[in-house]
């Protein structure tokens, strides 16, 4: 029987080919989707499983009187509580103290870098790929590897026992491997030093008390503790060592379990919202497959008539109709697994960026995953087979027999909902596509107040190895450069417009006293000439007159805007409570946009700097005529090659540099534009069903009007009219709400386009034309059938 | 000859719209064992009607249905079904093979409801082809058969059962006039080795090779 099953299900899925076809996309998009964002969840919650004793591990979060908070506290209170209190088993800190560079066999290399106390892995037992955890950092001059950093110095053999020079000086022994840790985990490593090391550091030295914090404290306590008990501990010893408690208003105990959902609550955002779009999309592709199973069973009221005449239950007829979508929604989600592996997973990966290592698909850790979908694809699968099946099956075998389906009622006002729900999100996707692409190009092709185009930025930041020679090598390219008949101008300089650091002042004028909050960087004398930025008032820096020492500045409209200036006549910047006599002010440059778009442009103070500091100055620019960029770039990048350094000289242009800050935006449209396809897709999948139900239901209708003389044109509409209407709502659903979530949006620019009509107007017209396509499709074929068969009687 | 069923007024009506429409009225008939039925009458008089509701399909309003001494009328439909399923096998005019099985596995459907063993059915399925002289269009789709082809598995489908009573709603109103004759000869032969056979029709000539015409005209018997 379950054989004759199968046969009859897989002939019925290759004789409506299309629409099983149709049926697969849809589902394994939809379930690949489900999955990726399943297991992300999953792998979040399973990412620090790897840390033995969770429970026990508790961390120190500083609340400030202000509300903030952060995971800081000053150095020598981790000494303090583990020498007054017995149930600390263990405690560590891990903090960072600059990346430091790495030297094997002349090559270079620097990751992300963590000082922690031997104690380290006592608290956080991490398992090891090489090496002994017990002993990993008791050396002052060892080193701990995570698995990513061993592959990219030491390919794939054991590293345990070698040498790596850190920082020219210092002989590090590696003395183990971490195992590759999910990128989920609240663990962000590269390398681990003992903190041993530091303790020779002048600097560090100097950091290391009571006033400054600046390194996490972990602890591990034995379970008896009595954690408020531990707490009033810790509440003591605050009062007793802390220097100071004004700004302070607790220290706090933290289960470390709970870190990461404590410090970003945002996750539990994204996760909440991950587990409700997964059920979303599910219900959507149910939906659609349920309406394409009705329109389906249709064509079989006949079918199931004979089959009962010979006998058949009607629990048969619906156990075969559940093998034939179980066999549909179980191919789809074999190959939702495969795309998933193949194409989302990595994109995921991507989408972390590959600094800590990356995702990975284990069977034997993420069966849960699998198990989980095969339930969602069984429970799946009935619910889209017995539904429509029972109603089918309880038609009566004398009408069943004569195929009249026109007697079948129907429930149109629930599927009706979920067209319209499907095409409101379709619309609202396109909607916002349409203006978010709009307000890219604004931004794109905006006036920035500054010269883009044939201007090369070159970055100065790259560790060089001898500063003298690299200096006397920099001096003369520079003056090669300045006599370059092609190059216009030559700047060093701290910033370029795209990356300013975020560095500020406050600045006092005691005659208005008014303090102003300015943004802080430095220039050389040809800066704001290279960039073509117009002075509004005073002059450039001029090497000739200005003294460094002296510290000129030039500051923007919007600074002499906040002070309230109208000239900047006999003006120094000064600071508040200071007997310094300030920076002299020469001149005042029109605002230009130094960030991206979504910034206003606020009060900017550049300070004058020698444009032959190549050690302070992070970018070289550089003017030329158009034309003659590439010659120029091979000149400079000449240069650079002869000079040693640990990264390499990365030339690019201005304009490049700019676009590039509304990458992330550019990618936020493309998934807009990605959820949008589908939408649509998935929604005239669902639409395409229902056609074919109504044109199936009509077929003596559209035969009757064709005699009557009803001419093609009147028939597709006449089946496509209700569906239209229903796409229309959808539209006026989505309009006002695609309106105000792109308007609370835009104002988050700065700068921003104004929303249109005409904007919605196109998002509807795309949303229209392909389902007019769609309906198109099935309803011309419908309205074309010749009226001698559709009028024939049985 | 005992009788295979009786039926005492039985009476069928639906409902149209505010109308009561009665389809079959007042009807008395008791149909011996052995017997082949002709029922004739014009389009609409019940024939159709009569036979659905002989065949438990459908389902008299009123009156008495006994079929082998037990009444049909006040059973509950799972045992109604297990009594046609037993011992009525039905014939189409549209044939109504299912399109996605086989020859083979048209014929062998009926058995696969009753669960016949897989080796039994093929045995019984293999005697069947070969009596209706069918063996080798066996792994054929149905609309790879002529019309009289389709009808002859139809038949063949409906006899593999081994049924006491064959209904039959016109079995040659698709057929041309060869087929009809080929088709009638054989259900006269499938009588005389002892199945009853019931077929509604329009043509005297089909009428003629039963041994008992019933007359129907709106829904009553006018003669015998």
């Amino acid at each position: 029987m379950i054989k004759n099953h199968i046969t009859t299900s897989v002939r019925n899925l290759w004789k409506n080919k299309t629409l099983s076809i149709l049926n697969l996309l849809g589902l394994s998009i939809g379930i690949s989707s489900v999955l990726t964002l399943l297991f992300s969840v999953y792998a979040y919650y399973t990412a620090d499983n790897n840390i033995p004793e969770k429970e026990s591990i508790f961390y120190l979060k500083t609340v400030l009187k202000n509300g903030d908070e952060y995971r800081s506290v000053p150095y020598p209170f981790l000494d303090v509580i583990k020498s007054s209190s017995p149930k600390v088993i263990a405690g560590t800190h891990l903090h960072g103290w600059g990346n430091i560079w790495l030297e094997k066999d002349n090559k270079d290399f620097q990751n992300r870098t963590d000082y922690a106390d031997p104690e380290f892995f006592e608290v956080f037992d991490l398992p090891f790929k090489y090496g002994n955890s017990d002993t990993a950092l008791k050396n002052k001059y060892s080193i701990v590897l995570t698995d990513k950093v061993s592959r990219q110095i030491f390919g794939d053999s054991n590293p345990v026992g070698k040498t790596l020079i850190g920082a020219d000086t210092l002989n590090l022994q590696v003395t183990g491997v971490l195992k590759p840790i999910s990128p989920y985990s609240s663990f962000r490593l590269g390398v681990i030093l003992p903190n041993t090391i530091l303790k020779e550091n002048p600097n560090f030295v100097a950091q290391n008390n009571w006033e400054n914090s600046f390194s996490p404290i972990d602890l591990k306590l034995s379970a008896d503790t009595n954690i408020a008990g531990f707490q009033e501990h810790i509440t003591r010893l605050v009062e007793e060592h802390y220097t100071d408690l004004e700004s302070i208003s607790e220290v706090k105990l933290m289960p470390y379990k709970e870190m990461r959902t404590d410090l970003m609550p945002i996750v539990d955002v994204i996760i909440t919202s991950s587990i409700a779009a997964s059920f979303f999309i599910l219900l959507i592709i149910l939906v659609n497959l349920l309406n394409l199973n009705t329109s389906t069973m249709l064509g079989r009221t006949k079918t199931l008539a004979v089959r009962k005449v010979l006998g058949s239950s009607k629990k048969s007829l619906v156990y075969q109709y559940c093998i034939e979508n179980g066999i549909l929604v179980f191919v789809s989600i074999g190959l939702s697994i495969l795309l998933f592996l193949t194409v989302n997973l990595p994109r995921l990966n991507d989408a972390f960026g590959p600094e800590f290592g990356e995702i990975s698909f284990n069977i034997l850790n993420d069966y849960p995953v699998i198990a989980g979908i095969v339930i969602v694809g069984i429970l799946s699968t009935l619910m889209v087979s017995i539904v429509p099946s029972l109603r089918f099956v309880k038609i009566p075998v004398t009408i069943g027999i004569k195929g009249k389906i026109d007697r079948i009622k129907n429930n149109f006002l629930l599927r009706n909902s979920f067209i319209i729900l499907q095409f409101s999100i379709a619309i609202l996707c396109i909607c916002v596509s349409v203006i978010l692409n709009r307000q890219i190009s604004f931004m794109k092709s905006a006036d920035l107040g500054f010269e883009r185009n044939s201007i090369l930025v070159g970055n100065l930041d790259l560790d060089y190895k001898n500063l003298d020679d690299a200096q006397s090598k920099f001096n003369a390219l520079l003056n090669d450069l300045e006599s370059n008949p092609y190059v216009k101008s030559v700047s060093t300089s701290e910033s370029i417009p795209s990356d300013y650091y975020f560095n500020y002042s406050s600045y006092y004028d005691p005659t208005i006293n008014n303090d102003v909050r300015m943004r802080r960087s430095y220039a050389d004398d040809s800066y704001f000439k290279t960039l073509e930025v117009p002075l509004v008032e005073g002059r450039h820096f001029d090497r000739n007159i200005d003294q460094p020492d002296e510290r000129p500045v030039i500051i923007n409209e919007a600074a002499m805007r906040a002070f309230g200036w109208t000239s900047i006549e006999g003006k120094r910047l000064n600071y508040k409570d200071s007997n310094s006599t300030g920076l002299p002010i020469v001149g005042v440059v029109k605002d230009f946009h130094y960030e991206d778009l979504q910034e206003a442009v606020e009060p900017l103070v550049h300070i004058y700097r020698s444009h032959k500091e190549l050690r302070l100055h992070r970018f070289l620019t550089v003017s030329v005529q158009e034309g003659h960029e590439i010659s120029v770039e091979n000149k400079i990048t000449e240069a650079f090659n002869d000079i040693s350094s640990r990264k390499t000289y990365v030339q690019s242009r201005l304009s490049d540099m700019v676009s590039g800050q509304y990458l992330l935006i550019e990618g936020i449209l493309k998934s807009v534009n990605i959820t949008a396809l589908t939408a649509i897709f998935i929604s005239c999948l669902g639409l395409f069903g229902l056609i074919s139900f109504t044109a199936k239901r009509k077929v003596k209708e559209i035969g009757i009007r064709k005699v009557l003389g009803a001419s093609v044109t009147k028939i597709v509409l006449l089946l496509s009219k209700d569906y239209l209407i229903l796409v229309a709502v959808a539209a006026i659903i989505a309009f006002p709400l695609a309106w105000y979530i792109m308007s609370t949006w835009l104002d988050k620019f700065a700068y921003s386009i104004s929303i249109k009509w005409w904007m919605f107007a196109v998002a509807g017209l795309i949303a229209l034309c392909i389902t007019a396509i769609t309906l198109g499709l099935r309803a011309v074929r419908s309205a074309t059938a010749n009226p001698v068969d559709s009028l024939k009687t049985e | 000859m005992s009788i295979l069923l009786s039926l005492n007024e039985a009476t069928r009506s639906v409902n149209s719209g505010n109308n009561k429409v009665t389809l079959l009225n007042n009807i008395n008939l008791q149909v011996k064992e052995g017997e082949f039925i002709s029922l004739m009458g014009p389009s609409g008089s019940g024939k159709s009607t009569l036979l659905n509701c002989i065949g438990m399909l459908d389902n008299f309003n009123g009156g008495g249905y006994t079929f082998l001494g037990q009444p049909v009328h006040s059973m509950k439909e799972k045992k109604r079904s297990m009594l046609y399923k037993e011992y009525i096998g039905f014939v189409f005019q549209a044939y109504h093979l299912i399109d996605e099985l086989t020859v083979f596995e048209n014929i062998e459907t009926p058995l696969l409801y009753k669960n016949v063993k897989s080796s039994e059915r093929k045995a019984l399925v293999a005697d069947m082809l070969d009596r209706f002289n069918i063996v080798g269009k066996k792994d054929l789709f149905p609309e790879q058969l002529s019309g009289g082809q389709q009808q002859l598995v139809g038949i063949a489908r409906a006899l593999i059962g081994n049924p006491k009573l064959i209904l039959a709603d016109e079995p040659t109103g698709n057929l041309n006039s060869k087929q009809s004759t080929e088709i009638m000869e054989l259900f006269s032969e499938l009588n005389k080795e002892g199945v009853t056979i019931i077929q509604a029709t329009h043509s005297e000539k089909n009428a003629s090779y039963g041994s008992r015409i019933i007359n129907l005209l709106d829904g009553e018997i006018v003669s015998e």
